[in-house]
């Protein structure tokens, strides 16, 4: 523990802050994450579409 | 001497602080909050809309990943939570910015005694004959005893004209120099408020029997419990003695633990109506005791220098850091640094002098002036071009005329006084330089003197600064051709200044302010569009180009937002340099109010410094544990993030 009951001069941080910062920042990373793979999985199924759409128009 | 008499009034009071719950903090903690309950809804709705378009496969190879994410969406949620419910009181003593206390004036007015070129104190002394002279045996300025002052046979070489100024003779301590060193208790161009008396200000805080927490009524007396029914606290214990007309000092429920029958009232936390609300908060006190001997702890946090440079460095600091200090926000207007900045750096006044009289020279760039009566100081910085014209002075005079019979009449004519351009008119822009009493200001009709240097005061460094006498002072007494005549001139009127720009805050460059605003429109928008998305999920290609260029508009705002928090994260990567911060850790300890009041002013290890300002947090034993489990006391919890604990 701290040198306790006297004054002594000290580095004070905001640790709190800090970490909360910090898991926000890892939280948008990771949700950023599943976005993507959410999204290209999306452009998978519009891909898809569009090649099938297709199809039908060449067979008539 | 404005700005003294505006902070006789102030006080400091305590207020209540819960981290995460005020000022820009809180809106970043609730955009962290609602980024963390927009993940978990979302993360159910993964399930469904990758259902729907048959990308099972895909989905189970991230499925890891939403477990971690999910977990870490709770605990930004139990961090964020954790925050809130710390509660404390906070104490914050600042003699500058806000100023709810008042400096203490270190000098007092009194005739301007003569000082030597060194800026010693010159003093006359009686000779055999009767005669005074400044000097004794062959000794220039040598400081006399008191009993040769008490005696007449010496006395203080006093300015003639006689001049009243802040640090002048003081008859009742006349010995001791008022531009001795600051650190000595000698005057300084700074109002000075130091470490002891921040801390008598923090002790004096728990003594104000006044200051107790009070609540008041909510809503109508009828609507509330009769007089004499039995109403509850928050933890659901009884009260006899309730009445709706009195103010209590604690908040009333009007159900309780015993109003829970297992029917009607299941949970009386649930079902329960607050009777009041505060209306003040009182020193810190448990339930409305503020003479209580529970478990309290306290962080006191004392900024102090003994340089007002190095004061306002530290101080802006610590008040971008600890923004979430109401008193620090930045929303409250002019910021911190920019109200410290204009007590060190005022802004430049133009100042238009007439009868400047150039017999005596004319005023130049970097000449130093002073008011003979209002004691304004300032060096000219620029003289206004084409300001510089003939003073126009017209007298009036007797003109006799002889007409043709010889008789003569006298008619009186105007004639220019100033025909040979002694006398000038000039604008000057001059930067204000602080006396030992503040900033005076240029009053009209004041005569303007050259000013030089005749000793310093302050202490060291930055902090020392040149105390300025007229031209010329100490010779009025002497032969005519002896003297020496300072540049002279009359003040017509100061103009009004348009102000430069204020400095911005320079601390890391940013604010949470400044890179919060949108979150919460952003994430209400994404909420929004996560609850469409439940009621039509659907394979359409519209539908699904539709959900593509919003999935981009979430990652491209999430990708703003993870550079900003790196911005943001810069700002408090950085810890607050030691020097100049001092802090005071009472843990948790057993003797309520009394007991900290008595640790705060028996700790030692600080030392008396000219400028200081504090901050004092008391934190109360609670009923749960938090700090990790280590603790009852958030002060413990606030401790650990400020880095007290090693």
């Amino acid at each position: 523990m701290a040198e306790e009951n006297n004054w002594h001069e000290a580095e004070i941080r905001r640790d709190d802050i800090k970490k909360l910062l910090e898991n926000t920042k890892k939280l948008a990373g990771m949700y950023s994450e599943i976005m993507e793979v959410k999204r290209e999985s999306w452009e998978n199924v519009l891909r898809a579409k569009i090649k099938k759409a297709e199809k039908e128009k060449q067979n008539g | 001497m404005a700005e003294f008499t505006a902070l006789l009034t102030a006080k400091a009071e305590w207020k209540p602080h819960q981290i995460a719950k005020a000022g820009d903090i809180a809106t970043l903690a609730n955009a962290a909050s609602a980024l963390a309950d927009t993940v978990k809804s979302t993360l159910s709705l993964a399930s469904a809309g990758m259902e729907v378009v048959k990308l099972l496969a895909m989905l189970q190879n991230i499925n890891p990943l939403l477990i971690a994410l999910e977990a870490l969406a709770d605990e930004v949620l139990k961090q964020i939570q954790d925050l809130k419910e710390a509660g404390y009181w906070y104490l914050y003593v600042d003699p500058y910015y806000e100023g709810n206390v008042s400096p203490t004036q270190k000098y007092n007015y009194g005739f301007e005694q003569l000082r030597n070129q060194a800026g010693d104190l010159i003093w006359s002394y009686k000779d055999g004959s009767g005669n005074w002279s400044d000097k004794t045996d062959g000794v220039w300025n040598s400081t006399p005893t008191l009993a040769k002052i008490n005696s007449d046979d010496a006395k203080p070489h006093l300015a003639s004209p006689r001049k009243l100024i802040p640090g002048g003779y003081d008859s009742s301590n006349p010995l001791v120099d008022p531009l001795r060193s600051s650190d000595d208790g000698g005057v300084s161009k700074f109002p000075t408020f130091t470490t002891k008396e921040v801390i008598k200000e923090f002790t004096k805080a728990f003594d104000d029997e006044g200051d107790v927490p009070r609540y008041k009524l909510v809503g109508e007396p009828s609507a509330a419990p009769k007089a004499g029914e039995l109403v509850y606290d928050v933890d659901g214990n009884a009260y006899t003695g309730w009445d709706p007309k009195i103010d209590f000092g604690l908040e009333l429920f009007d159900m309780g633990k015993a109003s829970e029958d297992g029917s009607t009232v299941k949970n009386y936390v649930a079902a329960r109506k607050a009777l009041n609300n505060k209306v003040t908060p009182g020193k810190p006190n448990i339930l409305g005791n503020t003479e209580y001997a529970g478990g309290s702890g306290a962080i006191a946090i004392i900024i102090a220098s003994g340089n007002f440079n190095e004061f306002i460095d530290v101080f802006n600091k610590f008040s971008q850091m600890f923004s979430d200090i109401p008193e620090f926000s930045s929303s409250t207007g002019k910021n911190l640094l920019d109200a410290l900045t204009e007590i060190i750096t005022p802004n430049d006044v133009t100042v238009k002098l007439t009868q400047v009289d150039t017999k005596y020279q004319s005023f130049i760039v970097g000449d130093v002036i002073g008011g003979q009566k209002y004691l304004s100081l300032g060096k000219i910085k620029e003289i206004v071009e084409g300001s510089v014209v003939p003073t126009p002075m017209v007298g009036r005079k007797a003109v006799a005329k002889t007409d043709d019979v010889g008789m003569i009449t006298t008619v009186m004519t105007d004639f220019n006084m100033n025909e040979i351009e002694r006398w000038i008119d000039m604008e000057v822009v001059i930067s204000p330089i602080r006396n030992l009493d503040g900033l005076n200001p240029w009053i009209s009709g004041d005569m303007v003197v050259e000013m030089e240097e005749r000793g310093t005061s302050g202490s060291t460094g930055d902090d020392v600064f040149p105390n300025y006498v007229m031209k010329g002072g100490d010779t009025t007494e002497l032969p005519k051709e002896l003297r020496i005549y300072p540049k002279v001139a009359i003040v017509a009127m100061e103009k009004l200044m348009v102000l430069p720009e204020s400095t911005p805050p320079d601390f890391g460059g940013i604010q949470i302010k400044d890179i919060v605003p949108g979150w919460g429109e952003f994430f209400q928008l994404l909420e929004n569009f996560v609850l469409q998305l439940k009621g039509m999920i659907s394979d359409s290609a519209s539908f699904v180009q539709d959900m593509i260029d919003m999935i981009k508009q979430v990652e491209a705002f999430l990708e703003y937002m993870i550079k900003l928090i790196d911005e943001f994260l810069k700002f408090f990567q950085i810890t607050l340099p030691s020097q100049g911060v001092y802090a005071l850790y009472i843990p948790n300890q057993p003797d309520g109010n009394e007991g900290i009041k008595q640790q705060l002013s028996t700790a030692t290890g600080i030392p008396d410094l000219g400028y200081a300002a504090g901050i004092l947090f008391v934190g109360t034993e609670g009923d749960k544990l938090i700090a990790g489990g280590g603790s009852k006391n958030p002060i413990d919890l606030l401790a650990l993030v400020l880095g007290l604990l090693s």
